[in-house]
């Protein structure tokens, strides 16, 4: 069976979330890869949340909010850029590739942005092939 | 006049004082190399004060602690505390004294001008004997050692610390009093960092694995380190349980991410948490590659100018975009 990646996207409620759900109305194809959790805000976003996603089974994970300037609560997604795009570069200096979590602004009104967000990510992580450093893994080599 | 000397007489001052609680500082450990820290609360026992190489500690973690001491919360009150702080640990003030850890007005500091603290496993591999109290200075690039009656001379760089082998600050950025001469900053460049960033990606992990592998848990690094404070530590958390604590290289590695990026911008660079680490697990290689991030992304250094707001609680229209879609 050919490799499905499994990813885990963190959408903001304002902006993401009802791109995404504008995507599925105006009838865009995009892959079936991803698994969506609402969050109030990017900046909800803990980076423990990401590593944890990819400890316990994700192949990437997608965090994706309001465009810079356009937050509804008028700055949390500045706060949450300072923090992930560190972190973006902290998981490459420990072996986790930088396509496994990726990051995008996709507001309400665009459902056609979060269709081509998807189909990048889920094609990016697809070519790195499963993800290698997680739990399930462990376990199989335990028993094994 | 010596170092020691010149600490004694100050703190004799500062402990005769009426708003003073206590002083922490340095004393001459039970055997060899050891230096351990102590907790003085009357003018007269400052002659038990030392400052020298061998004082490797960070006290400002004692700040953030119920008890100094003898003393608790409540007996200290509203009175200050003295504290004696080389380069690095007095940046640990600056950053704790912006994000409300401690007040920088509850302290009357000791600086001290060090010019580095020795590697104890380093200097206890060349003197292996020495078991009765040794001593240590410095003169002229080397360190000059008296232990168990012979004296003799080694270059500094031998036995020095790594974090002060790349240290460019080693005057406190903050101080009341000051031990020493003035020493100017120098610009860090992160040649260690580049080193390790020139890996690829597969080398890394298994590098990182590897390390992660060793680790046992017992999170003396979280509490050696002067900026893990927390009350409420979520590594104690059982409900809900953020971090799981079976002792495998998965679970270690969320651990060990998560405790270096709650450093992220805070990390002041004393080292400590790498120095009580039983597995010798290099975890300023972590600190240290965060600290190059936010330097190159946010134009920021943890505990340098004392207005600084803290990384995370501030941001700039203009930050980086990369990697974002």
């Amino acid at each position: 069976m050919s490799f499905e990646p499994k990813i885990v996207a963190f959408l903001c409620n304002w902006c993401t979330y009802a791109g995404a759900d504008l995507a599925g109305t105006s009838r865009y194809e995009y892959p079936p890869n991803v698994r969506t959790v609402r969050v109030m805000c990017s900046s909800r976003i803990n980076p423990m949340f990401i590593v944890n996603a990819l400890l316990e089974g994700a192949d990437g994970v997608l965090v994706s909010g309001c465009h810079p300037g356009e937050c509804h609560y008028v700055s949390g997604n500045y706060l949450a850029r300072r923090r992930l795009v560190l972190f973006r570069r902290f998981l490459e200096h420990l072996g986790i590739h930088p396509d496994r979590f990726r990051m995008s602004w996709v507001s309400a009104s665009e459902g056609a942005k979060w269709a081509e967000v998807v189909k990048e990510v889920t094609e990016g992580v697809r070519a790195l092939g499963p993800n290698e450093i997680k739990r399930e893994q462990e376990w199989m080599q335990q028993s094994s | 006049m010596d170092a020691t000397k010149q600490l004694r007489e100050a703190a004799e001052e500062i402990l005769a004082r009426e708003d003073v609680a206590c002083l922490i500082g340095y004393e001459q450990g039970s055997y060899g190399f050891r230096v351990q820290p102590c907790i003085l609360t009357d003018p007269g026992q400052t002659d038990r004060l030392i400052i020298s190489p061998l004082c490797v500690n960070n006290l400002t973690n004692y700040l953030t602690l119920e008890q100094i001491g003898p003393l608790t919360k409540e007996a200290i009150g509203e009175q200050k505390i003295a504290i004696v702080v080389k380069g690095c640990d007095s940046r640990a003030i600056t950053v704790l004294n912006a994000e409300n850890g401690f007040s920088r007005d509850r302290l009357v500091i000791i600086g001290v001008s060090s010019p580095g603290v020795v590697d104890i496993s380093k200097i206890e591999a060349r003197f292996p004997n020495a078991v009765s109290p040794a001593e240590v200075t410095v003169k002229e690039n080397n360190f000059v050692i008296s232990c168990e009656g012979e004296t003799s001379s080694i270059p500094q760089n031998e036995l020095l610390a790594s974090k002060c082998q790349r240290c460019k600050n080693a005057m406190p950025t903050v101080y009341d009093v000051l031990i020493g001469e003035e020493q100017p900053a120098k610009e860090d460049v992160f040649e260690d960092v580049a080193a390790a960033e020139a890996q690829n990606i597969e080398e890394k992990a298994a590098k990182w694995q590897e390390e992660f592998s060793r680790c046992i848990r017992c999170y003396a690094c979280r509490n050696a380190c002067p900026l893990c404070y927390c009350s409420d530590c979520m590594l104690d958390r059982l409900r809900p349980q953020f971090i799981r604590r079976s002792v495998t290289a998965v679970d270690n590695s969320l651990f060990h991410i998560t405790r270096a990026f709650h450093l992220a911008g805070r990390c002041i660079e004393c080292g400590e948490c790498e120095r009580v680490c039983p597995q010798s697990i290099p975890l300023m290689d972590l600190n240290r590659k965060l600290a190059k991030d936010v330097k190159e992304l946010f134009d920021y250094e943890a505990g340098i100018d004392p207005e600084a707001k803290p990384l995370f609680g501030t941001f700039k229209t203009e930050d980086s975009d990369e990697g974002i879609l």
